[in-house]
C-alpha cells in the first residue's frame, strides 16, 4: 500500500461569481522513503496540491470539492481538526519557501523547536524537550547548537533558518515530509548544502519527501519519480530518468529545453521557448490547457481535454500526439 | 580587440552604518572594495555572485545610480566618477538599467505608453506628442508586446510581459550601455528564455552592450562574452565565458558550478559543498576573504591578499595557490 494515496483532488477558491479550481482532479502517489517531485510553473497548483494534503487551505474562499487523500489508508478529508492536528507534525510534515516568514521573530529558535516536540510528544519533561531540540539543531547541522538554541530567526542567515525549519519539521519523526520550494530563496552553495541535507536525513529516517519546486535540476537530483503540473492539473508523470530522457508531452519537453545548460555548444544562440503566457485559470479554454502554447497542436486537442493514459509503464501523459523523438 | 567602453578603476564603495546617541557612523558595509575591469563595446559581462556579494551595488556605481566612495569610472576617455548636473543628465541618456523586480520598477498608476514614454520626456527627445507616440509603439513591437496595449496599467500584465516593458522604457532614449540587474530571476523558467532570446536579439539589432548582473551561472553563461565573478566585493575571477567553464581556476569559482544541480538524473555529480555562509560585508575576514570556507586555503591565506592575476589569455584569477 502507497504512503499517501491522492485521489480525484479537486481544490478551488471562491470568486466573486464563480469557483476556481486551481487544482483540478489530481491523482498521484507516495511510496514509503521515496521522493515525489511537482514540478511546474508559478500557478500551475503545486503548493495548493500540498496544502490540500496538510488540510492547510483557508477555507473560504478556498475548500477542498472533491477527492481523496489516503495517508496510510486512512482519509485525512474525514477527520476531525483535533485528529488532524495530531497528523500534522507527528506523520506529515511541511517546511516553506520563506524562512523568515515562517518562523517567529519574537520566539528563540529553541523555543520554537521545542514548542513543537511539546505538542506533539506529550509527557515529555522541560530537560527532555531542551536535550531533542538540541540533538535535532546537530541533526540538521547547525554549529553550537547550546548557543544557537537562545537566538532569534533574524540573527541567522537564510541557509541556517531553513535549517531551523528542517529541525522543526523533522522533531516528531514524520513519515512524509512535504517541501514547497525549499532552496528557491537560497543560494546556490547554500541550494546544494540543503538538499544534501535532505537527501541524508530522508536516508537515516526512512521518510518518504514530496518536493516541490520549478527548479528541474534539483528535480534530476533528488527524486525517484516526478509529476509536472500545468495550470491545475498533471499532465505528465514517471520516473525521473522517463521525464528527463524520455518527456512524452510538449509542455515536459519545452520546459526542459528552454533552461540554457554548461557545455550545450550552445552559448549565444537562442534559447528554445514556449510561446505565450500560462492561461488564466477562470478562463479555461475548452479542450487542452496548453493548446494555445503547444507546438504539435491539432484539431482534436480544441475539442477534448486528454486524459492521462499509460503510454509506457508507470510512465502517464494526458497529450493526443505525444512527443516521440529525442529532445 | 574592441575598443573599451567603460573602464572602472579601483571602485569602492561602503554603506555608513550609524548608531548611538549623535548617530555617529560606528561601522560601514563595505559592499564593493577595489574593482577593476574594463567593458568593451558590444560584449555582454556577465558578473554573477552570490546575494549580498555587492554585484547590484556594483552595477548601480557604474552608471552612478550611487555615488562611489573611492575609485575612477572611465566612459569613453572621460571621467564620469563626479559627473553633476548637465553632464550627468547627458550620461542618463546613454546608460539605463533594468531591474530585477517587474512589478516593483513599474509605476501601477501611470499607462504604460506613460512609463515609456517618459525618459523621452525628460530628456526632450521628441517634438510632438504624436512623434513621441510613435516612438512608443515602435518601441512595444520591438520588445514583443502589441502596439495597442500603450492605454493599459501595468497590473494588467504578467511578469514576463512587464519585464519587456521594463526592456522598452531603457531603450527609449537610445543608450548604448544597458545594466541588466538580474532581469530575468523573478520570471518562470518558461518565460526566463524569452527574455533572455529578446536581450540578445536587441543587442546584435541596436549594437548595445550589457552588464549582465545574475546569480545563475547557467543564463550568465549562456548570454555573455566575459564573464566576472565576485565575492564578498571583490572580483576573484574573470575570463571568456567559454574558457571559465571549461576550467575554472579559482575554488570559489569552482564551487560555484559545482553546486548547481544538473537536468539530468545521470549526469555527473563529483560536487565540492562549502561548509559554512557567506561572511558579513561588515568585517571581512582578514586576508582572502573567501578563505573560511576554501577547501585548499592554507595559513598565508589567512593574512595576504592575492591579486588579480593572468592565469592563461585574459583569464584572471585571485588566489595564492594558483
Amino acid at each position: 500500500m502507497a504512503l499517501l494515496e491522492v485521489k480525484n483532488l479537486k481544490t478551488g477558491f471562491k470568486t466573486e461569481n464563480d469557483v476556481m479550481m486551481a487544482v483540478d482532479d489530481v491523482s498521484f502517489q507516495v511510496e514509503k522513503g521515496k521522493t515525489l517531485g511537482i514540478v511546474g510553473e508559478s500557478g500551475c497548483g503545486k503548493s495548493v496540491t500540498s496544502l490540500s494534503i496538510m488540510r492547510l487551505i483557508p477555507n473560504p474562499p478556498g475548500k477542498i470539492y472533491e477527492g481523496e487523500i489516503l495517508f496510510n489508508g486512512e482519509s485525512l478529508l474525514a477527520l476531525s481538526e483535533k485528529k488532524m492536528r495530531s497528523v500534522r507534525g507527528n506523520h506529515i510534515s511541511m517546511i516553506f519557501q520563506e524562512p523568515m516568514t515562517s518562523l517567529n521573530p519574537v520566539f528563540t529558535v529553541g523555543d520554537q523547536i521545542s514548542e513543537a516536540i511539546k505538542l506533539h510528544m506529550k509527557g515529555l519533561t522541560k530537560s527532555q524537550i531542551h536535550e531533542k531540540t538540541i540533538e535535532m539543531l546537530q541533526l540538521v547541522g547547525i554549529p553550537e547548537p547550546e548557543a544557537r538554541i537562545n537566538e532569534y530567526p533574524h540573527q541567522l542567515s537564510g541557509g541556517m533558518r531553513q535549517r531551523i525549519m528542517i529541525a522543526m519539521a523533522l522533531s516528531c519523526g514524520p513519515e512524509l515530509l512535504i517541501a514547497d520550494e525549499p532552496t528557491t530563496a537560497l543560494d546556490v552553495t547554500i541550494q546544494a548544502q540543503i538538499l544534501e541535507l535532505i537527501n541524508r536525513l530522508q536516508k537515516e529516517l526512512g521518510m518518504a519527501v514530496i518536493l516541490i519546486t520549478h527548479d528541474l535540476g534539483v528535480v534530476a537530483e533528488t527524486c525517484d519519480n516526478v509529476a509536472v503540473m500545468y495550470a491545475g492539473k498533471i499532465i505528465e508523470y514517471g520516473s525521473v530518468r522517463d521525464i528527463f530522457h524520455r518527456p512524452k508531452h510538449h509542455y515536459t519537453k519545452g520546459l526542459l529545453n528552454s533552461v540554457p545548460h554548461f557545455d550545450s555548444g550552445k552559448r549565444l544562440t537562442r534559447l528554445e521557448t514556449i510561446p505565450g503566457i500560462v492561461p488564466n485559470l477562470s478562463d479555461i479554454p475548452p479542450g487542452c490547457r496548453f493548446q494555445d502554447r503547444c507546438t504539435a497542436v491539432q484539431n482534436d486537442c480544441k475539442d477534448t481535454e486528454p486524459e492521462l493514459h499509460e503510454i509506457l509503464p508507470g510512465h502517464t501523459v494526458a497529450c493526443f500526439h505525444p512527443f516521440q523523438g529525442q529532445r | 580587440m574592441s575598443e573599451t567602453l567603460l573602464k572602472i578603476e579601483n571602485l569602492h564603495k561602503s554603506f555608513p552604518i550609524k548608531g548611538g546617541l549623535l548617530s555617529k557612523e560606528i561601522a560601514s558595509v563595505k559592499a564593493v572594495s577595489g574593482v577593476s575591469f574594463d567593458i568593451r563595446k558590444g560584449e555582454t559581462l556577465g558578473l554573477v555572485g552570490e546575494s549580498g556579494c555587492g554585484k547590484s551595488t556594483l552595477g548601480r556605481c557604474i552608471i552612478r545610480l550611487l555615488d562611489s566612495t573611492s575609485g575612477k569610472i572611465i566612459y569613453r576617455d572621460q571621467d564620469i566618477t563626479q559627473s553633476k548636473g548637465e553632464d550627468l543628465r547627458a550620461l542618463r541618456r546613454q546608460m539605463q538599467i533594468i531591474f530585477q523586480d517587474p512589478y516593483a520598477s513599474l509605476n501601477p498608476r501611470m499607462t504604460i505608453g506613460g512609463i515609456i514614454a517618459e525618459p523621452m520626456k525628460i530628456h526632450n527627445l521628441y517634438a510632438t506628442k504624436s512623434d513621441r507616440r510613435d516612438k512608443v509603439q515602435e518601441l512595444l513591437e520591438t520588445v514583443g508586446l502589441r502596439k495597442d496595449v500603450i492605454h493599459r496599467y501595468p497590473h494588467e500584465f504578467s511578469g514576463g510581459q512587464r519585464q519587456r516593458v521594463g526592456i522598452a522604457r531603457a531603450l527609449a532614449v537610445d543608450p548604448e550601455f544597458i545594466v541588466c540587474d538580474e532581469p530575468v530571476s523573478a520570471l518562470d523558467v518558461s518565460i526566463q528564455a524569452q527574455v533572455v532570446n529578446l536581450l540578445m536579439d536587441l543587442q546584435q539589432k541596436l549594437g548595445l552592450t550589457y552588464l549582465f548582473i545574475a546569480h545563475d551561472l547557467k543564463v550568465v553563461e549562456h548570454i555573455s562574452t566575459r564573464v566576472a565573478v565576485m565575492y564578498l566585493g571583490r572580483i576573484v575571477e574573470m575570463a571568456e565565458a567559454e574558457e571559465m567553464y571549461r576550467g575554472p581556476k579559482h575554488p570559489y569559482t569552482k564551487a560555484l558550478m559545482s553546486a548547481i544541480p544538473i537536468p539530468n538524473p545521470d549526469g555527473k555529480k563529483d560536487r565540492t559543498i562549502l561548509s559554512g555562509d557567506v561572511p558579513s560585508p561588515i568585517h571581512p575576514p582578514s586576508g582572502c576573504y573567501f578563505h573560511p570556507r576554501c577547501p585548499i586555503a592554507i595559513d598565508p591565506c589567512k593574512i595576504d591578499t592575492p591579486q588579480l592575476k593572468e592565469h592563461g589569455k585574459d583569464h584572471l584569477a585571485s588566489c595564492l595557490r594558483l
